[in-house]
């Protein structure tokens, strides 16, 4: 049933795109530098759309055993890690664990686990980078705020560069989710340049009209040679959706964390850094808050 | 929720499955289970604590839905073979394979069973309760209604997988109410296995099964508990209840002298009576997944105590809220085995 359901999704695919989308999932893997449009067909904008012939594609059977290979190698892991416990790890590890580094960044494979993005993909003017910091030690996000709107006519306000982290998956591409539920605040060590950052949670809902909800909470930078230590309890983050914030707010799920950002979109023209040392989790026994927003109804009974 | 609606989907919510077992026609039968359907749906979303509540009852109803649909179009393929709407009268194959399928989609056996370990997280623990017993009443009902007309080896194959996917699936959960779902996935396999050979059989495992479940959920819920990490402290709250918690556990396990070995026990002697002796033997070694997990939760909740570090702070014991048909859904769950003889003359 769902290879049926696959197969029909690519003839809808195959009208209306590209036939590359409706060949990837027969030879995708057997393509050369074939990028998985299996999460989405999004193409950033500015990029130009990929038109290549039929007869121009390289196909490589050496790619496809790889990819054949590199699956089955997560599957078995998958399966294994099932039998020791939650993720992989043990239960004793899992219960008494208190803190947890989940990213940090020691190599470019660190880096390689995340997407900037800025205005530019809109027609902005703002520029960001990552690289690693000094010593292979720090992740370094730098670059150029600019609030220029893009001269295209629709566009009214710009101005924010992010970095998000890439989604997790597992064997034959399916989606995994980090499990968070054992603890109650995220733990950062940062060193920035004064400027406030957003922090975004992305839970990936199980429906596509939630798609662009996220969680979302702030983080102020000092500035200055110092290192912070950002501790920001979970039950802090508030819902947005597509930018706005909601009127029903809910509690962030825990056990279903896809990824997570930073984001800068102060408003304020200029050069901007933020060095991150790693991003981490932290049980807090003395955190007892479930959530700090309360829930009203919109039309109370009199 | 508005009590006069609370009272119409309540009385729904009763009403459904009792047409579906008191009818003989088909449509009256689907219909019994659509009325069921109906009035689930706005309680497993009434409280708007959490978004999961909304997403559990989309998809439970989404699931429901397409069980339904499945189940109205092999009602009207049996009709249109056999020219006739009674229950009781043998379908064709095409038919019954097509009730087979939407019946186990709309119990949650495996294949079909994805569904019921996110639904049953998501919702409340009462709503847990109901999911997980009333809800199998109606399907349950219709299965055996039209057991004649039933492959055996595809049953025996779903129940094989149902026991597998329940064992392996709550092997490394930690939120109760995902490892009661894959409790009850492995249940159904155990009911389902037996189905074609004695009806009489299922209708014990299915009321064995209630009857643990439910004071297992009950339990739950008065311990305030949905996780393991604070199952681990709540024997704070009431000592007593966290040792019985334990004789549940091991009840749902089927071990021996409590009541759920009882059911296994009579299926696993049946089946080596029908000759199946293999089938048996994989069963009992699949029932070990399950026992793992059973065994884990116990050992985590009632047999470490500190002074034994936790990473999780004591729970507060609040008012004493006293369900006075607890103890006995307790002993009803842990000590029938002995009374085994008259259970089966009663069946």
């Amino acid at each position: 049933m769902a290879l049926s359901f696959k197969l029909l999704e690519n003839v809808f695919l195959s009208s209306k795109c590209h036939r590359q989308n409706a060949l990837h999932p027969f030879c995708g893997p057997l393509l050369t530098n074939c990028i998985s449009k299996l999460y989405s067909s999004y193409r950033r904008p500015g990029t130009s759309p990929d038109n290549t012939p039929l007869w121009k594609m390289n196909f490589s059977f050496e790619n496809g055993v790889d990819w054949i290979k590199k699956n089955f190698g997560l599957l078995k892991k998958e399966l294994v890690d099932h039998v020791k416990g939650p993720e992989g790890r043990g239960f004793e590890e899992y219960f008494l664990e208190q803190t947890r580094v989940v990213w940090e960044f020691r190599s470019q494979k660190d880096l390689d686990e995340w997407v900037v993005s800025s205005d530019a993909e809109i027609g902005g003017k703002s520029e960001a980078y990552l690289k690693l910091g000094k010593n292979n030690q720090t992740a370094l996000l730098f670059g150029t705020l600019s609030t220029e709107a893009p001269r295209d006519g629709e566009t009214g306000y710009s101005g924010y560069c992010a970095i998000r982290a890439k989604l997790l998956k597992g064997a034959f591409d399916t989606k995994k989710y980090y499990d968070w539920s054992n603890f109650n605040s995220l733990y950062l060590r940062v060193r920035g340049d004064g400027r406030p950052w957003m922090i975004n949670i992305y839970t990936d809902p199980y429906y596509s009209h939630q798609k662009d909800d996220l969680y979302t909470y702030f983080m102020f930078t000092r500035g200055g040679p110092y290192w912070q230590e950002i501790t920001i309890p979970f039950s802090k983050f508030f819902l947005s959706s597509w930018g706005r914030i909601q009127d029903d707010q809910y509690p962030l799920w825990l056990d279903k964390i896809s990824s997570v950002g930073f984001t800068l979109g102060d408003k304020a023209d200029g050069p901007f850094q933020l060095e991150i040392d790693f991003i981490g989790l932290l049980n807090d026994r003395a955190h007892t808050e479930e959530f700090a927003y309360e829930k009203y109804e919109r039309n109370p009974k009199a | 929720m508005n009590p006069h609606a609370n009272m119409i989907i309540m009385s729904s919510l009763i009403l459904g499955p009792m047409i579906t077992i008191t009818s003989s026609h088909w449509v009256m039968a689907w219909v019994g289970l659509e009325i069921n359907m109906l009035a689930i749906i706005p309680l497993t979303g009434q409280t708007t604590t959490t978004h999961e509540q909304f997403e559990a009852s989309i998809k439970y109803f989404l699931t429901q839905a397409a069980a339904s649909s499945l189940l109205l179009f092999s009602i009207i393929n049996n009709v249109w073979n056999t020219g006739q709407f009674d229950i009781t009268q043998p379908t064709n194959t095409l038919s019954s394979t097509m009730m087979t399928a939407a019946l186990t989609m709309k119990l949650g056996l495996a294949p079909f069973h994805y569904w019921l370990p996110e639904t049953l997280q998501g919702t409340t623990t009462m709503m847990t309760l109901i999911l997980t017993t009333w809800q199998k009443l109606a399907p349950l009902t219709l299965l055996m209604m039209i057991n004649q007309s039933l492959n055996t080896s595809l049953l025996v194959t779903l129940s094989l997988l149902s026991m597998m996917i329940g064992g392996w699936g709550g092997l490394n959960q930690t939120q109760l109410r995902k490892i009661m779902a894959f409790s009850s996935i492995a249940h159904l396999g155990w009911m389902t296995m037996i189905l074609t050979l004695s009806t009489k059989l299922t209708l014990l495992t299915f009321y064995t099964y209630i009857t643990l479940t439910t004071t297992m959920l009950l339990t739950i819920k008065l311990l305030e508990t949905n996780k393991m990490s604070t199952a681990m402290t709540s024997w704070t709250k009431s000592p007593m209840l966290n040792a019985t918690m334990m004789l549940n556990l091991m009840s749902l396990a089927g071990l021996p002298p409590l009541t759920g070995f009882m059911p296994k026990w009579l299926i696993l002697q049946e089946l080596t009576k029908n000759h199946m002796t293999i089938i048996a033997a994989t069963s009992a070694i699949l029932s070990l997944l399950s026992l793992f997990f059973y065994i884990r939760i116990a050992y985590y909740s009632t047999i470490t105590l500190p002074p034994n570090m936790t990473n999780y702070s004591q729970q507060w014991r609040h008012k004493n809220q006293q369900k006075p048909y607890l103890p006995l859904m307790i002993i009803t769950s842990s000590m029938l085995t002995p009374i085994m003889p008259t259970f089966m003359m009663i069946l």
